[in-house]
């Protein structure tokens, strides 16, 4: 974990070396971890706690939050409709994932082995259409599968289907507009990853006989995983919280934890169940990046 | 503490800006300090120049609000809300003294008055609000009521399976995926209630189990929450729970009077009558403009003019006298159980059963 | 020789595979974008089907203050957004990389929680602070607020980028002379490039698309394209709505090609000087 080297060398020499090394090191680091590390406990550390705070408080009878310690939220919480939410909302995020990845993967390797000029302009052209409003892109898909939209029309005028099918308010529509909404996060991470592989390391291993499977899964795979991590983080776990592709393309018929959290904080005005929610879905996230610490090697956890 | 946490948050916004040049935005008020909910307002006598609304978005009518800039030598600012619940988020959290209008709806009344969040109101400085139907005023002292949306059933005679007269109907399961519904607990279970023969506003646990039990078999055939008018005029839907202004484009849509679309005939449950109202937050900073603002939309004339453009259910009698032919023949309109009406009522602390019994619907089981 | 030409035909192959791969991700990505350039082109009030072809919209829009307002705002707080987290997401990658200190782990693990919470926890804790602490919402606030979702998105972005790099490359330039600040600008700064490029994208992306801190932190005065776009929800979207976007895609993409032909002049330029 830590990068001391055993202590072989005099002492006295040492001593003078860490003292030095404390004047070198310490204005770098404040300079540059400082910024950041201020911004978090600001911003990040000291509301998460007021989160937690209130999630120990309880509600008033209007919707306020009365300062008076309860753990009502947190037995609410063990109403087996929450674990229900959870399992369905992991079991979203998990598609989303899993897809993202599938789909990301073999794309980021095909943006990464172009030459590099092309490679940036590929992926521009990845982010462009996530300049535009995301409900505006949801509501696209929506015109487009409607029951008088151009597809239903087309499948008809082509003689495919004899009347209008529902498109609109299905799964496998919540499920496009899930993908497509993540792709970017998978794509980018392992593009990063994928591009700073040495060709020299991929030729070397066809030269020593590898075929470009084995290459792939003992080499490429190995070594982008980094990248996969990355990735598998920035899509699963906003996909999480992720509500409004099922609220618009899903008809609104299913609640996720977001949907719930939402709501707490809002038409309920229920702050404290809203925080203890939010807390729990802090643990499962926690315990998730821990179970995966059990699991692989915790230099590529550093990357995170 | 707080002092300390203060200091440091005013520091690092003040690098942030700095740093990246000022920003646009005109000097930010002198922090006020302590920001209890209870500061008394005193009506500073200078005459403001602006006026800050947060309220719906396509509600207002431009040409009402820039005449009203214009008699008033004043700019008009106004920032929409998505949700009622943000409206209520601002004022509670103490954010509500940065508007000097806000419009909210009668389901958060009694708690907004309850905290303390809104000033009551001088009704000698809105002699118009005297045009204001009592019958639909519920909270005078703290509000005046803008504009209202009847909740009822709309359907397409044509593609509808079934006529549709009472609530119960909806449950039929000829409607299976026929429906496209508005949201939200206090919108749903009301409508359950009555069809059971209960108070829309109950309390009772008992009785919101069994609303819920009839909401099981809504869910059914409910296609989808949310889009009324868009699923209804391009066939997604044949039967549609929604406000009447948004049936009101529905009807528009699809061929005006020759439209295929029925608001439904029912024949004894009573419909949901929302109002949005206008509420002067506490610590508002230009209380002569919000004043003026109101007795200003309360006149006949101008609320006519704006209900052209957005013809939503009014309140203001005299307005609607003095409103154009178009606004009294809109098909949207036209049904006989105006009078059969119920409110949404603040039910306090069983807004959590609500709560979770809509969450029960919504989670599946 | 056969063997050669072999997999020289099975390179080609997978070239072609891999370029309409490529293509068809492309399509699916921009189908939603095609869609709504084609809608705001409708004879309709609002967009519920296809009505009919009109340029009207184009016009309206000019005469629309309040939405050329909320796309201006948008723009200046997506940009001043991407810069402050850049430059503190780059310097804060480098920082948690390369340096022990007390409490890193601690900071390591905040990064992810404005990622892991859902955005309107983290919108409703900073609205009460701010209200506490008696700032007024603005600008400044919805800043912060983007900034403190866009950081962590930064910093994990260029974090992966470095991982690999060592400090060998630093200290050849220090020995060479260079001093600190020389060697960070033109040695770590430009082999950590891509990754910068890519944070600066995520947290424009982010920031231009976000909703929900937006909606919470925004003063009275101004608010963001996106929350216009939610606030119509109620009564569905217009088609200028749609006008504008088309042309605010259509000037970032024609600002990206002139970004990029000047760079290209500049380098041939430099490349014919250097001759």
């Amino acid at each position: 974990m830590s990068r001391h080297k055993p202590n072989a060398g005099a002492g006295e020499l040492e001593a003078i070396n860490r003292r030095r090394d404390v004047r070198r090191k310490t204005i770098p680091a404040l300079a540059q971890a400082g910024p950041v590390s201020a911004w978090m406990v600001l911003f990040v550390t000291i509301p998460m706690l007021y989160i937690i705070y209130v999630s120990f408080m309880s509600r008033g009878v209007f919707g306020d939050v009365v300062y008076e310690f309860s753990l009502e939220s947190y037995q609410t919480l063990l109403d087996s409709i929450y674990f229900k939410v959870i399992v369905k909302s992991l079991q979203v995020a998990l598609f989303t994932t899993v897809a993202c990845l599938l789909l990301g993967y073999p794309f980021a390797y095909y943006i990464a082995r172009k030459p590099p000029e092309v490679a940036s302009k590929l992926i521009m052209l990845i982010m462009i259409p996530f300049w535009t409003n995301s409900l505006m892109r949801l509501n696209s898909w929506l015109l487009l599968f409607q029951t008088s939209g151009p597809v239903n029309t087309f499948l008809q005028w082509a003689g495919i289907t004899s009347g209008p099918i529902t498109f609109i308010y299905t799964d496998p529509l919540v499920m496009l507009g899930l993908v497509t909404n993540m792709l970017p996060f998978a794509v980018l991470p392992l593009y990063s990853t994928i591009e700073k592989l040495q060709n020299s390391l991929l030729e070397a291993s066809s030269d020593l006989g590898a075929n470009p499977r084995q290459t792939f899964f003992r080499i490429t795979l190995p070594l982008t995983f980094p990248g996969i991590f990355s990735a598998v983080i920035l899509v699963f776990i906003p996909s999480l919280g992720i509500y409004t592709v099922s609220d618009m393309l899903g008809g609104g018929k299913v609640l996720y934890i977001g949907n719930i959290i939402k709501n707490q904080f809002g038409a309920i005005r229920n702050w404290p169940l809203g925080a203890a929610l939010s807390v729990l879905l802090l643990v499962i996230t926690g315990l998730l990046i821990f179970i995966y610490t059990r699991f692989a090697k915790l230099e590529d956890m550093e990357v995170v | 503490m707080k002092r300390f946490l203060a200091l440091i948050l005013a520091l690092t916004m003040a690098l942030a800006l700095a740093a990246c040049g000022g920003g646009n935005e005109p000097a930010a008020e002198p922090p006020s300090g302590e920001t209890p909910a209870a500061e008394t307002p005193t009506g500073e006598e200078t005459a403001s120049t602006e006026l800050n609304i947060y309220m719906w978005q396509q509600y207002i009518s431009d040409q009402v609000v820039s005449d009203f800039e214009e008699a008033n030598n004043c700019t008009v600012n106004i920032s929409y809300m998505s949700d009622n619940a943000d409206a209520v988020t601002r004022l509670t959290s103490g954010g509500g003294d940065q508007y000097d209008l806000i419009m909210t709806c009668d389901a958060y009344m009694e708690s907004l008055i309850a905290g303390g969040y809104v000033e009551e109101l001088d009704l000698s400085r809105i002699p118009n609000s005297s045009n204001i139907n009592p019958a639909y005023w519920s909270s005078p002292n703290h509000s005046i009521p803008y504009l209202g949306n009847y909740i009822y059933v709309v359907y397409n005679t044509e593609t509808c399976p079934i006529e549709i007269t009472c609530y119960n109907d909806l449950i039929d399961p000829a409607l299976k995926g026929q429906i496209t519904s508005i949201d939200g607990a206090r919108n749903l279970f009301p409508m359950a209630l009555v069809a059971l023969g209960y108070d829309p506003n109950s309390e009772n646990e008992e009785e919101l189990a069994e609303a819920y039990e009839w909401l099981v078999k809504y869910n059914d055939n409910v296609v989808a929450y949310g889009n009324a008018e868009q699923n209804l005029t391009n066939g997604t839907a044949s039967v549609a729970f929604t406000y009447d202004g948004n049936a009101s484009w529905a009807f528009a849509e699809t061929g005006g009077a020759d439209s295929p679309l029925t608001v439904a005939p029912f024949t004894d449950d009573a419909v949901q009558l929302g109002f949005d109202m206008y509420v002067i937050p506490t610590g508002a900073k230009h209380t002569d403009l919000a004043y003026k603002f109101l007795d200003y939309i309360c006149d006949p004339e101008v609320m006519a003019q704006n209900l052209e453009e957005f013809p939503y259910f009014c309140p203001n009698d005299a307005a609607v006298a003095a409103a154009p032919e178009s606004y009294r023949n809109d098909p949207s309109k036209d049904f006989d159980y105006k009078e059969n009406v119920f409110f949404q009522e603040d039910v306090g602390e069983a807004l959590t059963i609500y709560n979770d019994y809509y969450q029960m619907l919504k989670v599946g089981e | 020789m056969a063997a050669l030409s072999k997999t020289q035909r099975r390179k080609r192959r997978l070239g072609i595979l891999g370029d309409v791969y490529a293509i068809l991700i492309y399509t699916v990505l921009y189908i939603p974008v095609a869609v709504m350039m084609v809608f705001s082109f409708n004879d309709q009030k609002y967009n519920f089907y296809w009505n009919g072809f009109t340029t009207q919209w184009y016009g309206k829009l000019l005469e629309n203050d309040a939405l050329i307002g909320s796309l201006w705002y948008s723009l200046v707080i997506a940009v001043l957004a991407t810069v402050i987290s850049v430059v503190i997401g780059t310097l804060g990658a480098l920082g948690l990389k390369r340096y022990e200190f007390r409490g890193k782990r601690f900071i390591n693990s905040m990064l992810y929680v404005p990622i892991i919470v859902p955005e309107i926890v983290l919108a409703v804790a900073l609205l009460i602070i701010f209200m506490n602490v008696g700032l007024s919402l603005g600008l400044g606030s919805i800043l912060v607020g983007h900034c403190t979702f866009c950081i962590p998105y930064a910093v994990v972005t260029i974090k992966g980028r470095i991982s690999g790099d060592g400090y060998e490359l630093e200290e050849a330039s220090m020995d060479l002379g260079a001093n600190r600040i020389q060697t960070f600008l033109r040695v770590t700064l430009p082999s950590m490039v891509p990754g910068i490029m890519s944070a600066a994208f995520l947290s424009f992306t982010l920031s231009i698309d976000d909703v929900v801190m937006s909606n919470m932190l925004s003063g009275a005065r101004n608010s963001t394209l996106p929350v216009l776009i939610l606030s119509m929800n109620r009564t569905g979207v217009t088609p200028d709505v749609n006008a504008l976007t088309t042309i605010m895609i259509l000037v970032i993409v024609a600002a990206m090609l002139l970004s990029n032909g000047v760079k290209a002049l500049l380098r041939r330029r430099e490349k014919a000087a250097a001759r």
